[in-house]
Parts: C-alpha cells; structure tokens; sequence
C-alpha cells in the first residue's frame, strides 16, 4: 500500500498533490466518519434503551435520563437467560468440535491428494449453499420422531448441515498455506504420513484452525431459523430467547435491549480476530488472499 | 503421488462424507418424499401419496408467487446496493487514511451481528412512537411510516444494506489489495484521471471478485427471514411475505409440510439456475482474460 502513495506523489508535482491529497483525505475521513456513524448509532441507541428507567422508554431520547442497571440485573439474574446463553454456547462447542474434527482430516485429504478432484471439492461448498428450507421440514419430523425436539442435539445437527461445509472449505485454504516441505521432511524422519499431519501441519495451521472455529462459532451463535423450529422451549439459544422479548404477546423494549447487547459483545470481540483470515477462509484454496 | 496416499486420502474423507450423508443427505430424501405425500403435522399417521399435486398445487397459488416475487425484489435490491455502497467503502477504506484500521474494524461490525438482533434494532429504532427516527424526521416535518404498505419491503431491504454491505466491502478491499500495482502506476504517468483508472482498469480487475462476493450474498439473501420475523411476520397484506417466511408459514403455522417441502424443492430449483447463470457468465469472462 505504502508503494502506491509514494509511486502517485512522484507522479504528480510536489505541492499539487499536497493540497490535493489533503481535500482527498479530508473528504474521505468525513465520508468514513459518516459511515461509523451509521454502523455505531444503532448499538448507542440501544444501549442507552438498556439503561433506561422504564417510564422513561416512551420517550425517544439518546440522554437526559438517570441510568439504572436494572434491566440488566432483571434479565441476567432474574430471568432463564443465562440458560439460554448456555445454550448457545453448548450447541456453539458442539457444532465446532465435530466440524474440526471431521473437517480437518477431510480439509487435509482434499489439500494434498486431491481427492474426489474439483467436482467433490465443490460439491462440499455447493451443499453448504442449500436453502435451510430444504432441510428444516425434514429436520422438524426427525427430531420429532426421535424424540429429540426442544433438545441442544437437535439445534446442533442442523447447524453442522451448512457450518461442517463451510470449516472444512476454510481449512483447505488454511492447509495450502503450510508448506509441503515441512511434512515431507517428518517423513523422510520416520513419521507416516498420517503422524505428520498429526504432529507438524496441524500445529502449523492452528492460527487457521483458530480462526475458522470461531467463524464457525459465531455462525452458530447467531443462527436462528433452524433454532426456533427445533428448539423454542427450555433449549432455545440466545436469537430465540431475544425475538421472545417483542411478539404480539407484549413488548420488553428495556429488556430487549440488554439481550440484544448480550448477544453481540462477545461476537464483536470475537469478531476482531477472524476478519484478518475471513477472506483467505472463504476463497478455500480458489482465492489467494 | 502413491497407492497408499490415495487410500488414506479417501479415509480422511470418510467422516465428513459420512456427516453429509447423515444431516444433508437422508434428510434431502426425505425431504422429497414429504413433498410428494399429503403430509400434515396434524394428521401425522394419515400420510398419502400425491405424486406431483403439491408440485402442481403452487402454480396457480398466488401467495406462493406473491412470496417469490418478493423475495426476488428483496434479493436484487438489497445486492445491488450492497455491491455499490460495498465497492465506495472499499475504495475509501483502500487508501490510506488516518485511523485507517480502526474505521475498517466498525465498519465490519454489523455483519457479525445475529439478524434477529439487527431486526429487532431497526423496528425499534424506526418505530413512529418510540423510533428516534421517525421522531427526528417529524421534527423537520418529515412523516415516513417505514413498515407501511408502501415502504414495508424497502426498509427490510434498507436493514439488509446496513448488516451486509460490510461483507461486500471486506470481499472488496482484499480484491482491491491482490491487485498488481504495475498497471496502476503506469495509467497514472499516462495522465488518467481516478475516475478512468477506476472504470477501465479496477472495475474489469476486480470482476471475478465481484461476481464471487455477489453470489455468496445472493444466496444468503435468499434465506431472508429473520427481519420478517422479527418486524413484520410478512404483513403489511402480504407485501413482505419472503419464500421462507412462506415457508414456515406453510409448514409451522397451517400444518401443511407436504406443500412446504414442495416449495422448498422449486425454491432450490430457483437459486440453481441463478448461480449456474453466474458461474456462466464468469467462466465466460475468464476464456476472455
């Protein structure tokens, strides 16, 4: 990047390009202020709602109210949703523990022996690609017939029909990073090449292997079609747990908001270590990121 | 490569196949099979064969066109300015500025949000009694009724703008960085103007970015629910019935799972063609390169 500047303001005489490059700068600052502004208002406006007396929620304002932490002490002492925050994290682990561990080997497979070739390859991406329609109906009865509706099982196979796909498509990308000279030479030590994979690509692609269960946890975590079909009573997860709080029944607005803030943070924490490997994951070997 | 690589190749397969198999296979078939039965929820033990009926049953049912043809709206609407909004940000995030990476880090927050969250966010937000919005806008004499008749959809698809045109961006941007620094430095001695180096050298770069950023996000804005869920349940009428919402609609709430897979099937059907149109078109225009 720093090529690029320093290339244009050759290119151009010296103090054209600082006044310029000061306008350019000035108006893209203001645009990207204006765009955080648009991101970050939201989050401002309910965090303030999650602070408010509730008398004082009729009254649409950002200020002039005195804070109280009430509604934060009501919904997480007072109410189930620390269990359905549990739960969410149950079927999170779940979902990503069985994926990596399917998903690695088959990751692994499809990085240095191409097998099943291109089309297999695709194959495993395009099924992630169905519609949830497809498959909730289907879910819906077997969960039913086997007694396994309103259970964090049932919200976790669902989730593993589109997040398995996805982590092993990640991994691919992950493990075309680690150079082939690295395994090879465990083998030409005595390690088969299965040891290899276990004992040097694997700790040579952790940062990958991180960042795509994360994704993958946070795909989970937010997923919510498949989790209020299956599970709406006492294993509902957080999604289902705060569109609970504004239905024709009645309206939490206070309440609402401290789920809704709930919910994010930990995303949004998250979040900021996956978005470095999200384009590398996602190309799956097709994208040189 | 060796007999014995590509056998233990097809092992470390094998759980993932046998996953896929598990939660996406069997129930497609199954799947299927609801969809040629007369098969409610209610009469669980007096499932018929219908053959094609339900199939044929959607074509001269207008609330199932009604759903696809909003859902279609939603989808081209909400993509298109996504790819436009997406593409700005990602020329304004390219280039340095100050405060560079903190701006990238808001920007991207909305996309990891749970849409459950961001939808109940936006009602409340654009709410005509409790909405900071619309109270604003009233103050300058402005009233908008966001999820009136008229409005209803195109704020759902104002709400998907918010949430994902950080991923488009994020595709974008590492589109914007792969690009070779050569060409660009070369037009620049020439004396193009950015407006010519951006409509003749990184628009036609970045083309197969694009089209793979545009696909990932068709395909998800295909599975549109949770803001209907959350805002609108399909009303006002029927002017934000989305083909999932329909869907559960069908299935969940009149009992009716025969007719619900059937839909399901034509919806997959649907995307299909759309992303076999797409591939077309960037194959083609990768024999041209």
């Amino acid at each position: 990047m720093t090529t690029v500047t320093r290339s244009w303001a050759m290119a151009i005489p010296a103090r054209r390009a600082l006044t310029r490059r000061h306008l350019g700068i000035g108006l893209r600052l203001s645009l990207l202020g204006l765009s955080a502004f648009v991101v970050l208002f939201p989050f401002l406006w309910v965090l303030a709602a999650s602070l408010k007396p509730p008398v004082e929620l009729n009254r649409p304002s950002l200020w002039g109210f005195t804070p109280t932490m009430a509604n934060w002490v009501e919904v997480w002492l007072g109410s189930p949703f620390s269990r359905y925050f549990l739960n969410s994290i149950v079927v999170g682990v779940l979902t990503v523990g069985i994926s990596l561990l399917v998903g690695a080997p088959a990751a692994y497979a499809f990085s240095r022996f191409r097998t099943g070739g291109t089309w297999l390859r695709f194959l495993i991406l395009a099924a992630q690609m169905l519609p949830p329609a497809l498959f909730i109906i289907p879910f819906f009865l077997m969960a039913y017939y086997t007694g396994l509706l309103d259970t964090v099982w049932a919200v976790t196979a669902a989730h593993l029909t589109f997040i398995a796909p996805l982590v092993t498509w990640f991994l691919i990308g992950f493990f075309e990073d680690v150079p082939r000279d690295l395994e090879e030479q465990a083998m030409v030590d005595g390690c088969t090449r299965w040891q290899a994979f276990l004992r040097v690509v694997l700790p040579a692609a952790r940062p990958g292997l991180g960042a795509a269960g994360l994704f993958a946890f946070i795909m989970s975590w937010n997923e919510m079609f498949y989790a209020l079909m299956l599970a709406g009573g006492h294993s509902k997860t957080l999604p289902v747990a705060i569109a609970g709080y504004w239905t024709f029944r009645g309206v939490e607005l206070g309440k609402m908001s401290v789920a809704i803030l709930s919910a994010a943070l930990p995303v949004l924490v998250a979040s900021f270590f996956v978005q470095r490997f999200l384009i590398r994951g996602l190309g799956g070997g097709a994208i040189k990121g | 490569m060796g007999r014995r690589d590509r056998a233990l190749g097809r092992r470390l397969l094998l759980p993932l196949l046998g996953l896929l198999a598990l939660v996406q296979g069997y129930p497609i078939v199954f799947a299927a099979y609801i969809s040629f039965h007369d098969y409610r929820l209610t009469a669980l033990d007096q499932v018929r064969w219908v053959g094609l009926a339900q199939y044929q049953g959607l074509a001269d049912n207008p609330s199932y066109w009604t759903a696809m043809t909003n859902t279609l709206i939603f989808v081209g609407g909400a993509v298109t300015l996504e790819l436009l909004l997406g593409l700005a940000l990602a020329l304004l995030l390219h280039r340095p500025v100050p405060g560079q990476n903190a701006f990238r880090a808001v920007v991207l927050m909305p996309m990891f949000i749970t849409p459950i969250a961001v939808g109940l966010m936006f009602r409340f937000l654009l709410n005509s009694q409790l909405g900071i919005i619309p109270v604003a806008l009233r103050s300058i004499g402005v009233e908008i009724d966001w999820f009136g008749p008229d409005l209803a959809l195109f704020s759902l698809i104002l709400i998907d703008v918010w949430q994902w045109t950080p991923l488009m961006t994020l595709f974008l941007l590492a589109g914007l960085e792969a690009l070779p620094t050569e060409p660009f430095e070369a037009a620049r001695v020439d004396g193009a103007s950015g407006f010519q180096i951006l409509r003749h050298l990184t628009l036609p770069l970045l083309r197969p970015v694009i089209l793979a950023a545009v696909l990932i996000r068709m395909l998800d804005a295909f599975r549109i629910f949770e803001y209907v869920y959350a805002i609108t349940r399909g009303g006002p009428g029927e002017r934000t019935e989305t083909i999932l919402f329909h869907i559960y609609r069908v299935g969940f709430l009149y009992f009716r799972l025969g007719e619900a897979a059937a839909m399901a099937f034509t919806l997959a059907l649907v995307i299909l063609i759309l992303v076999v149109v797409l591939f077309y078109i960037l194959r083609r225009q990768e024999a041209w390169a």
